[in-house]
Protein backbone atom coordinates (compact mmCIF):
# COMPACT_ATOMS: atom_id res chain seq x y z
CA UNK A 1 0.00 0.00 0.00
CA UNK A 2 1.61 3.31 -1.27
CA UNK A 3 -1.00 5.38 -1.16
CA UNK A 4 -0.15 9.16 -0.15
CA UNK A 5 -2.67 10.77 1.90
CA UNK A 6 -3.95 13.67 3.86
CA UNK A 7 -6.85 13.28 6.03
CA UNK A 8 -8.36 16.66 7.22
CA UNK A 9 -10.09 15.46 10.19
CA UNK A 10 -14.29 17.10 10.03
CA UNK A 11 -15.01 15.71 13.52
CA UNK A 12 -11.52 16.51 15.47
CA UNK A 13 -12.80 15.41 18.65
CA UNK A 14 -13.30 11.75 18.32
CA UNK A 15 -9.67 11.64 15.88
CA UNK A 16 -8.57 13.14 19.61
CA UNK A 17 -10.04 10.91 21.60
CA UNK A 18 -8.59 7.68 19.13
CA UNK A 19 -5.21 8.95 19.66
CA UNK A 20 -5.49 9.33 23.10
CA UNK A 21 -6.63 5.83 23.49
CA UNK A 22 -3.85 4.41 21.17
CA UNK A 23 -1.15 6.28 23.15
CA UNK A 24 -2.81 4.96 26.58
CA UNK A 25 -1.73 1.73 25.12
CA UNK A 26 1.80 2.36 24.32
CA UNK A 27 1.92 4.02 27.83
CA UNK A 28 3.29 7.43 25.52
CA UNK A 29 2.38 10.55 27.62
CA UNK A 30 0.60 12.38 25.24
CA UNK A 31 -1.19 14.73 27.17
CA UNK A 32 0.00 17.32 29.74
CA UNK A 33 -1.31 19.95 31.74
CA UNK A 34 1.18 22.33 33.26
CA UNK A 35 -1.07 24.58 36.09
CA UNK A 36 1.20 27.26 35.67
CA UNK A 37 -0.15 29.13 38.93
CA UNK A 38 -2.80 28.21 42.10
CA UNK A 39 -3.01 31.77 42.26
CA UNK A 40 -6.57 33.60 41.17
CA UNK A 41 -7.61 36.95 40.77
CA UNK A 42 -11.14 35.63 41.70
CA UNK A 43 -12.28 34.39 44.70
CA UNK A 44 -15.03 31.90 44.01
CA UNK A 45 -16.61 29.86 46.73
CA UNK A 46 -16.59 26.34 45.39
CA UNK A 47 -13.00 26.34 44.11
CA UNK A 48 -11.02 23.40 44.66
CA UNK A 49 -7.59 25.52 43.95
CA UNK A 50 -8.02 29.12 44.86
CA UNK A 51 -5.15 30.89 46.50
CA UNK A 52 -5.05 34.33 46.94
CA UNK A 53 -3.51 36.57 43.75
CA UNK A 54 -1.31 38.32 45.87
CA UNK A 55 0.15 35.14 47.78
CA UNK A 56 3.62 35.89 48.05
CA UNK A 57 4.23 32.95 49.86
CA UNK A 58 2.68 30.42 47.05
CA UNK A 59 3.91 32.91 44.34
CA UNK A 60 7.76 31.78 45.19
CA UNK A 61 7.31 28.29 44.89
CA UNK A 62 6.08 28.54 41.31
CA UNK A 63 8.31 27.15 38.68
CA UNK A 64 10.72 30.29 36.61
CA UNK A 65 9.88 30.72 32.88
CA UNK A 66 13.45 28.41 31.93
CA UNK A 67 11.88 25.75 34.55
CA UNK A 68 8.71 25.42 32.31
CA UNK A 69 10.17 25.33 29.17
CA UNK A 70 12.70 22.79 30.32
CA UNK A 71 10.03 20.46 31.35
CA UNK A 72 8.16 21.33 28.19
CA UNK A 73 10.77 20.63 25.84
CA UNK A 74 11.37 17.22 27.89
CA UNK A 75 7.60 16.03 27.45
CA UNK A 76 8.21 16.99 23.85
CA UNK A 77 10.86 14.63 23.49
CA UNK A 78 9.00 11.76 25.24
CA UNK A 79 5.83 12.57 22.96
CA UNK A 80 3.70 15.09 24.08
CA UNK A 81 1.61 16.63 21.67
CA UNK A 82 -1.60 17.98 23.45
CA UNK A 83 -0.65 20.63 26.54
CA UNK A 84 -3.12 22.60 28.34
CA UNK A 85 -1.98 25.77 30.38
CA UNK A 86 -4.18 26.54 33.46
CA UNK A 87 -4.07 27.85 36.77
CA UNK A 88 -5.56 29.40 39.15
CA UNK A 89 -5.45 32.14 36.82
CA UNK A 90 -2.53 31.50 34.13
CA UNK A 91 -2.14 35.50 33.04
CA UNK A 92 -1.39 36.82 37.16
CA UNK A 93 1.95 35.60 35.65
CA UNK A 94 3.38 38.47 34.83
CA UNK A 95 5.82 35.47 32.26
CA UNK A 96 2.96 34.52 30.99
CA UNK A 97 3.95 34.62 27.10
CA UNK A 98 7.88 34.56 28.18
CA UNK A 99 6.68 31.35 28.56
CA UNK A 100 3.55 30.69 26.10
CA UNK A 101 5.16 32.40 23.10
CA UNK A 102 7.98 29.66 22.74
CA UNK A 103 6.06 26.40 23.27
CA UNK A 104 3.74 27.67 20.15
CA UNK A 105 7.36 26.80 18.29
CA UNK A 106 7.25 22.93 19.42
CA UNK A 107 4.76 21.54 17.53
CA UNK A 108 1.88 21.44 20.55
CA UNK A 109 -1.63 21.45 20.23
CA UNK A 110 -2.22 24.38 23.24
CA UNK A 111 -5.07 24.51 25.30
CA UNK A 112 -5.62 27.58 27.41
CA UNK A 113 -8.15 28.10 30.11
CA UNK A 114 -8.83 31.06 31.83
CA UNK A 115 -11.02 33.73 33.73
CA UNK A 116 -11.16 36.19 31.26
CA UNK A 117 -10.64 38.91 33.20
CA UNK A 118 -7.34 40.11 32.54
CA UNK A 119 -7.65 39.57 28.77
CA UNK A 120 -7.07 43.08 27.43
CA UNK A 121 -7.31 43.91 23.63
CA UNK A 122 -3.29 44.19 23.80
CA UNK A 123 -3.32 40.39 25.17
CA UNK A 124 -5.79 38.92 22.93
CA UNK A 125 -4.04 40.51 20.17
CA UNK A 126 -0.62 39.09 21.07
CA UNK A 127 -2.15 35.68 22.05
CA UNK A 128 -3.81 36.17 17.90
CA UNK A 129 -0.69 36.13 16.79
CA UNK A 130 -0.03 32.38 17.41
CA UNK A 131 -3.35 31.64 19.40
CA UNK A 132 -4.24 28.32 20.52
CA UNK A 133 -5.93 25.54 19.41
CA UNK A 134 -8.73 26.25 22.43
CA UNK A 135 -9.50 28.93 24.93
CA UNK A 136 -11.32 28.41 27.28
CA UNK A 137 -13.55 30.89 29.83
CA UNK A 138 -15.81 30.00 32.50
CA UNK A 139 -18.96 32.13 33.34
CA UNK A 140 -19.86 32.20 36.50
CA UNK A 141 -23.45 34.31 36.25
CA UNK A 142 -25.30 35.82 33.03
CA UNK A 143 -25.53 39.16 35.38
CA UNK A 144 -22.97 41.60 37.27
CA UNK A 145 -25.41 40.56 40.42
CA UNK A 146 -24.84 36.61 39.93
CA UNK A 147 -21.41 36.61 38.37
CA UNK A 148 -19.76 38.47 41.12
CA UNK A 149 -21.92 37.19 43.56
CA UNK A 150 -20.05 33.78 42.69
CA UNK A 151 -16.52 35.25 42.41
CA UNK A 152 -16.24 37.93 45.16
CA UNK A 153 -14.94 40.72 43.09
CA UNK A 154 -16.77 43.59 41.65
CA UNK A 155 -16.22 44.54 38.21
CA UNK A 156 -15.39 41.13 37.16
CA UNK A 157 -18.35 40.58 35.04
CA UNK A 158 -17.72 43.56 33.06
CA UNK A 159 -13.98 42.37 32.57
CA UNK A 160 -14.86 39.33 31.86
CA UNK A 161 -16.94 40.04 29.03
CA UNK A 162 -14.74 42.57 27.82
CA UNK A 163 -12.01 39.83 28.00
CA UNK A 164 -14.38 37.41 25.47
CA UNK A 165 -15.26 40.70 23.29
CA UNK A 166 -11.42 40.96 22.69
CA UNK A 167 -10.63 37.42 21.65
CA UNK A 168 -14.20 37.38 19.74
CA UNK A 169 -12.33 40.61 17.53
CA UNK A 170 -9.15 38.85 17.00
CA UNK A 171 -10.29 35.99 16.18
CA UNK A 172 -8.95 33.56 18.89
CA UNK A 173 -10.35 29.96 18.94
CA UNK A 174 -12.80 30.69 22.04
CA UNK A 175 -15.34 28.05 23.94
CA UNK A 176 -17.52 29.31 27.08
CA UNK A 177 -18.06 27.06 29.56
CA UNK A 178 -19.51 28.01 33.29
CA UNK A 179 -19.40 26.15 36.62
CA UNK A 180 -23.21 25.84 37.81
CA UNK A 181 -23.87 26.00 41.58
CA UNK A 182 -26.74 27.19 43.86
CA UNK A 183 -26.30 30.66 43.25
CA UNK A 184 -26.09 30.73 39.27
CA UNK A 185 -28.17 27.81 38.27
CA UNK A 186 -30.82 30.16 37.84
CA UNK A 187 -29.26 31.81 35.03
CA UNK A 188 -27.52 28.49 32.67
CA UNK A 189 -30.06 29.39 30.13
CA UNK A 190 -29.13 32.76 30.28
CA UNK A 191 -25.52 31.69 29.93
CA UNK A 192 -25.94 29.71 27.10
CA UNK A 193 -27.63 32.42 25.31
CA UNK A 194 -24.55 34.80 25.92
CA UNK A 195 -22.50 32.01 24.38
CA UNK A 196 -25.07 31.84 21.16
CA UNK A 197 -25.00 35.35 20.99
CA UNK A 198 -21.30 35.61 20.70
CA UNK A 199 -20.85 32.14 18.30
CA UNK A 200 -19.45 30.49 20.68
CA UNK A 201 -19.44 26.80 21.57
CA UNK A 202 -20.73 26.34 24.99
CA UNK A 203 -21.04 23.93 28.06
CA UNK A 204 -21.56 23.19 31.84
CA UNK A 205 -20.40 21.45 34.79
CA UNK A 206 -21.87 21.33 37.90
CA UNK A 207 -19.85 17.88 40.24
CA UNK A 208 -18.16 20.20 42.90
CA UNK A 209 -15.53 18.87 44.89
CA UNK A 210 -13.71 20.34 47.83
CA UNK A 211 -10.07 21.75 47.75
CA UNK A 212 -7.47 19.75 46.93
CA UNK A 213 -5.39 21.54 49.55
CA UNK A 214 -7.73 20.23 52.17
CA UNK A 215 -8.49 23.36 53.41
CA UNK A 216 -12.02 24.50 54.45
CA UNK A 217 -13.93 25.13 51.31
CA UNK A 218 -17.84 25.89 50.89
CA UNK A 219 -18.28 23.45 47.99
CA UNK A 220 -20.51 20.79 49.80
CA UNK A 221 -23.02 24.18 50.54
CA UNK A 222 -22.79 25.54 46.63
CA UNK A 223 -23.47 22.16 45.16
CA UNK A 224 -27.23 21.09 43.50
CA UNK A 225 -28.56 18.16 45.16
CA UNK A 226 -28.06 14.86 43.20
CA UNK A 227 -31.46 15.07 42.25
CA UNK A 228 -30.75 18.51 40.95
CA UNK A 229 -27.89 17.31 39.02
CA UNK A 230 -29.23 14.66 37.48
CA UNK A 231 -32.37 16.79 36.39
CA UNK A 232 -29.98 18.99 35.21
CA UNK A 233 -27.93 16.86 33.10
CA UNK A 234 -31.27 15.54 31.34
CA UNK A 235 -31.63 18.45 29.66
CA UNK A 236 -28.37 18.24 27.90
CA UNK A 237 -28.62 15.43 25.05
CA UNK A 238 -25.13 14.37 25.16
CA UNK A 239 -25.32 13.01 28.98
CA UNK A 240 -28.84 11.80 28.34
CA UNK A 241 -27.48 9.54 25.48
CA UNK A 242 -24.99 8.67 27.40
CA UNK A 243 -26.61 7.44 29.95
CA UNK A 244 -29.18 5.68 28.14
CA UNK A 245 -26.72 3.42 26.48
CA UNK A 246 -25.48 2.97 30.21
CA UNK A 247 -28.66 1.82 31.16
CA UNK A 248 -28.54 -0.35 27.87
CA UNK A 249 -25.27 -2.31 28.89
CA UNK A 250 -25.47 -2.08 32.56
CA UNK A 251 -24.57 -6.43 32.82
CA UNK A 252 -21.45 -4.46 31.79
CA UNK A 253 -21.27 -1.99 35.23
CA UNK A 254 -18.28 -0.45 34.45
CA UNK A 255 -15.24 0.03 35.12
CA UNK A 256 -13.22 -2.86 37.02
CA UNK A 257 -10.14 -0.71 37.96
CA UNK A 258 -9.49 2.07 40.38
CA UNK A 259 -8.06 4.95 37.71
CA UNK A 260 -9.80 4.15 34.49
CA UNK A 261 -9.26 7.41 33.00
CA UNK A 262 -6.28 8.74 30.72
CA UNK A 263 -4.38 9.73 34.44
CA UNK A 264 -1.24 7.68 34.11
CA UNK A 265 -1.49 5.87 31.23
CA UNK A 266 -1.80 9.14 28.49
CA UNK A 267 -1.89 12.06 30.57
CA UNK A 268 0.24 13.58 33.46
CA UNK A 269 -0.07 16.74 35.37
CA UNK A 270 2.47 19.25 36.67
CA UNK A 271 1.63 21.03 39.50
CA UNK A 272 3.03 24.95 40.02
CA UNK A 273 5.89 23.87 42.35
CA UNK A 274 7.01 21.63 39.24
CA UNK A 275 5.60 18.44 40.92
CA UNK A 276 4.43 15.68 38.06
CA UNK A 277 1.05 14.07 38.90
CA UNK A 278 -1.49 11.79 37.83
CA UNK A 279 -4.54 14.45 37.74
CA UNK A 280 -5.10 17.89 38.71
CA UNK A 281 -7.32 16.79 41.62
CA UNK A 282 -5.22 14.51 42.70
CA UNK A 283 -1.42 15.45 43.68
CA UNK A 284 0.17 12.02 43.61
CA UNK A 285 2.54 10.69 43.19
CA UNK A 286 4.45 14.53 43.24
CA UNK A 287 7.41 12.94 41.18
CA UNK A 288 9.62 15.49 40.46
CA UNK A 289 10.74 16.03 36.92
CA UNK A 290 13.28 18.54 36.64
CA UNK A 291 15.58 16.43 39.41
CA UNK A 292 14.79 13.13 37.93
CA UNK A 293 14.24 13.61 34.30
CA UNK A 294 10.66 13.37 32.68
CA UNK A 295 10.72 9.58 32.18
CA UNK A 296 11.60 8.53 35.15
CA UNK A 297 8.82 11.20 36.74
CA UNK A 298 6.65 9.63 34.30
CA UNK A 299 7.60 6.06 35.22
CA UNK A 300 6.83 6.83 38.73
CA UNK A 301 3.23 8.41 37.73
CA UNK A 302 2.50 5.08 35.59
CA UNK A 303 3.67 2.55 38.41
CA UNK A 304 1.27 5.02 41.05
CA UNK A 305 -1.69 4.21 38.96
CA UNK A 306 -1.06 0.85 37.81
CA UNK A 307 -0.62 0.12 41.84
CA UNK A 308 -3.14 1.92 43.22
CA UNK A 309 -5.94 0.23 45.64
CA UNK A 310 -8.79 -1.82 44.36
CA UNK A 311 -12.68 -0.83 43.87
CA UNK A 312 -13.99 -0.72 48.09
CA UNK A 313 -16.14 -3.52 48.13
CA UNK A 314 -19.22 -1.80 48.55
CA UNK A 315 -18.10 0.01 45.24
CA UNK A 316 -17.96 -3.41 43.38
CA UNK A 317 -21.10 -4.19 44.80
CA UNK A 318 -22.90 -1.17 44.13
CA UNK A 319 -25.89 -1.86 41.45
CA UNK A 320 -25.26 1.68 40.26
CA UNK A 321 -21.49 1.37 39.73
CA UNK A 322 -21.92 1.63 35.59
CA UNK A 323 -23.53 5.28 36.64
CA UNK A 324 -21.04 6.37 38.96
CA UNK A 325 -18.29 9.09 38.06
CA UNK A 326 -16.37 8.31 41.41
CA UNK A 327 -12.68 7.96 40.88
CA UNK A 328 -9.49 7.70 43.17
CA UNK A 329 -8.99 11.66 42.83
CA UNK A 330 -12.68 12.16 43.98
CA UNK A 331 -11.98 9.66 46.83
CA UNK A 332 -8.96 11.71 47.64
CA UNK A 333 -10.67 14.88 48.07
CA UNK A 334 -13.72 13.47 49.58
CA UNK A 335 -12.80 10.89 52.15
CA UNK A 336 -8.82 11.29 52.14
CA UNK A 337 -8.30 7.56 50.67
CA UNK A 338 -8.01 6.81 46.98
CA UNK A 339 -11.10 4.12 47.36
CA UNK A 340 -13.98 4.91 49.76
CA UNK A 341 -17.25 5.68 48.18
CA UNK A 342 -18.23 9.50 48.00
CA UNK A 343 -21.75 10.25 49.46
CA UNK A 344 -22.47 12.61 46.91
CA UNK A 345 -21.54 10.78 44.15
CA UNK A 346 -23.58 7.81 45.47
CA UNK A 347 -26.72 9.64 45.39
CA UNK A 348 -26.06 11.01 41.79
CA UNK A 349 -25.23 7.25 40.61
CA UNK A 350 -28.70 6.00 42.38
CA UNK A 351 -30.64 9.08 40.95
CA UNK A 352 -29.12 8.54 37.39
CA UNK A 353 -29.86 4.65 37.60
CA UNK A 354 -33.61 5.72 39.00
CA UNK A 355 -33.83 7.74 35.67
CA UNK A 356 -32.43 5.66 33.26
CA UNK A 357 -31.74 2.42 34.34
CA UNK A 358 -34.08 -1.09 33.13
CA UNK A 359 -36.75 -2.08 35.12
CA UNK A 360 -36.01 -5.35 37.11
CA UNK B 1 9.01 21.32 -4.45
CA UNK B 2 9.99 22.20 -0.57
CA UNK B 3 7.62 21.59 2.34
CA UNK B 4 6.70 25.43 4.46
CA UNK B 5 8.61 24.99 7.57
CA UNK B 6 5.60 26.14 9.45
CA UNK B 7 4.35 22.46 10.59
CA UNK B 8 5.87 20.11 12.61
CA UNK B 9 5.31 16.44 12.28
CA UNK B 10 4.99 14.50 15.56
CA UNK B 11 3.95 10.70 16.24
CA UNK B 12 1.02 9.89 18.18
CA UNK B 13 1.05 5.95 18.86
CA UNK B 14 1.91 5.53 15.57
CA UNK B 15 0.14 8.05 14.05
CA UNK B 16 2.14 10.81 12.14
CA UNK B 17 0.55 14.38 12.86
CA UNK B 18 1.26 17.55 11.18
CA UNK B 19 0.78 20.90 14.02
CA UNK B 20 0.79 24.12 12.26
CA UNK B 21 3.08 26.64 14.12
CA UNK B 22 2.59 29.61 15.48
CA UNK B 23 0.37 31.83 13.93
CA UNK B 24 -0.72 28.69 10.43
CA UNK B 25 -2.75 27.39 13.71
CA UNK B 26 -5.46 30.25 12.71
CA UNK B 27 -5.39 29.05 9.33
CA UNK B 28 -6.09 25.16 10.17
CA UNK B 29 -7.17 24.92 13.15
CA UNK B 30 -7.31 20.35 12.78
CA UNK B 31 -5.10 17.69 12.27
CA UNK B 32 -3.51 16.73 9.37
CA UNK B 33 -2.68 12.76 9.36
CA UNK B 34 -0.35 11.54 7.22
CA UNK B 35 0.00 7.99 5.84
CA UNK B 36 3.44 6.17 6.23
CA UNK B 37 4.00 6.65 2.66
CA UNK B 38 3.20 10.40 3.06
CA UNK B 39 5.35 11.07 6.26
CA UNK B 40 7.72 9.26 4.25
CA UNK B 41 7.65 12.37 1.32
CA UNK B 42 7.02 15.21 4.02
CA UNK B 43 10.57 14.65 5.58
CA UNK B 44 12.07 14.48 2.06
CA UNK B 45 10.27 17.81 1.40
CA UNK B 46 12.59 19.04 4.29
CA UNK B 47 14.83 19.88 1.27
CA UNK B 48 14.06 21.35 -2.29
CA UNK B 49 12.78 18.22 -4.10
CA UNK B 50 11.19 16.87 -7.64
CA UNK B 51 8.75 14.81 -8.68
CA UNK B 52 10.78 12.32 -9.75
CA UNK B 53 13.20 12.17 -6.54
CA UNK B 54 10.37 11.17 -4.44
CA UNK B 55 8.83 8.73 -6.77
CA UNK B 56 11.72 7.09 -6.79
CA UNK B 57 12.25 7.06 -3.23
CA UNK B 58 9.02 5.99 -1.89
CA UNK B 59 9.14 3.09 -5.16
CA UNK B 60 12.81 2.17 -2.98
CA UNK B 61 11.33 2.14 0.54
CA UNK B 62 7.85 0.75 -0.16
CA UNK B 63 8.65 -2.09 -2.78
CA UNK B 64 6.44 -0.63 -5.60
CA UNK B 65 6.83 0.16 -9.02
CA UNK B 66 8.12 3.61 -10.08
CA UNK B 67 4.95 4.67 -11.87
CA UNK B 68 2.38 3.39 -8.74
CA UNK B 69 5.26 5.63 -6.65
CA UNK B 70 4.69 8.49 -8.99
CA UNK B 71 1.13 8.55 -9.38
CA UNK B 72 0.79 8.94 -5.44
CA UNK B 73 3.22 11.29 -4.67
CA UNK B 74 1.64 13.39 -7.45
CA UNK B 75 -1.94 13.26 -5.29
CA UNK B 76 0.00 13.74 -2.46
CA UNK B 77 1.69 16.36 -3.38
CA UNK B 78 -1.81 18.01 -5.17
CA UNK B 79 -3.06 17.93 -1.59
CA UNK B 80 -0.76 19.73 0.73
CA UNK B 81 -0.50 22.21 -2.40
CA UNK B 82 -4.12 23.02 -2.16
CA UNK B 83 -3.43 23.47 1.87
CA UNK B 84 -0.58 25.59 1.30
CA UNK B 85 1.90 23.49 2.56
CA UNK B 86 4.33 23.47 0.19
CA UNK B 87 6.90 27.02 -0.84
CA UNK B 88 5.72 28.80 -3.79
Amino acid sequence: MTAARVALPTDYGPLVSELHRRAATRRQPVNGTFELTERCNLTCQMCYVRQAAGDQAVRTKELSTPEWLELARQAVDHGMVFLLLTGGEVFLRPDFFEIYTPLTRLGLILTLFTNGTLITEARAARLAEAPPSRTEITLYGATATTYEAVTGVPGSYARCCAGIEALVKHRVPLGLKTTITRHNVGELDAMRQMAHDWGLPFSAGWLLSQRRDGAPSEAAACRLSAAECVALEATDRASATEWTETALREASLGPDRNFYCQAGQAAFVVNPRGEMNACIDLPLPAARPLETGFRAAWEQVQRFVDTAPPLAPSCLACDARAYCPRCPAWSALETDTLTEPVPYLCEIAQARKGRYGQPA
Amino acid sequence: MKRKTDFIMQNVAGENLLVPLGARMMDLNGLITLNDTAACVWELLAQERTLVELASAVAERFDVTPELARDDVQTFMDEIAKMGLLES
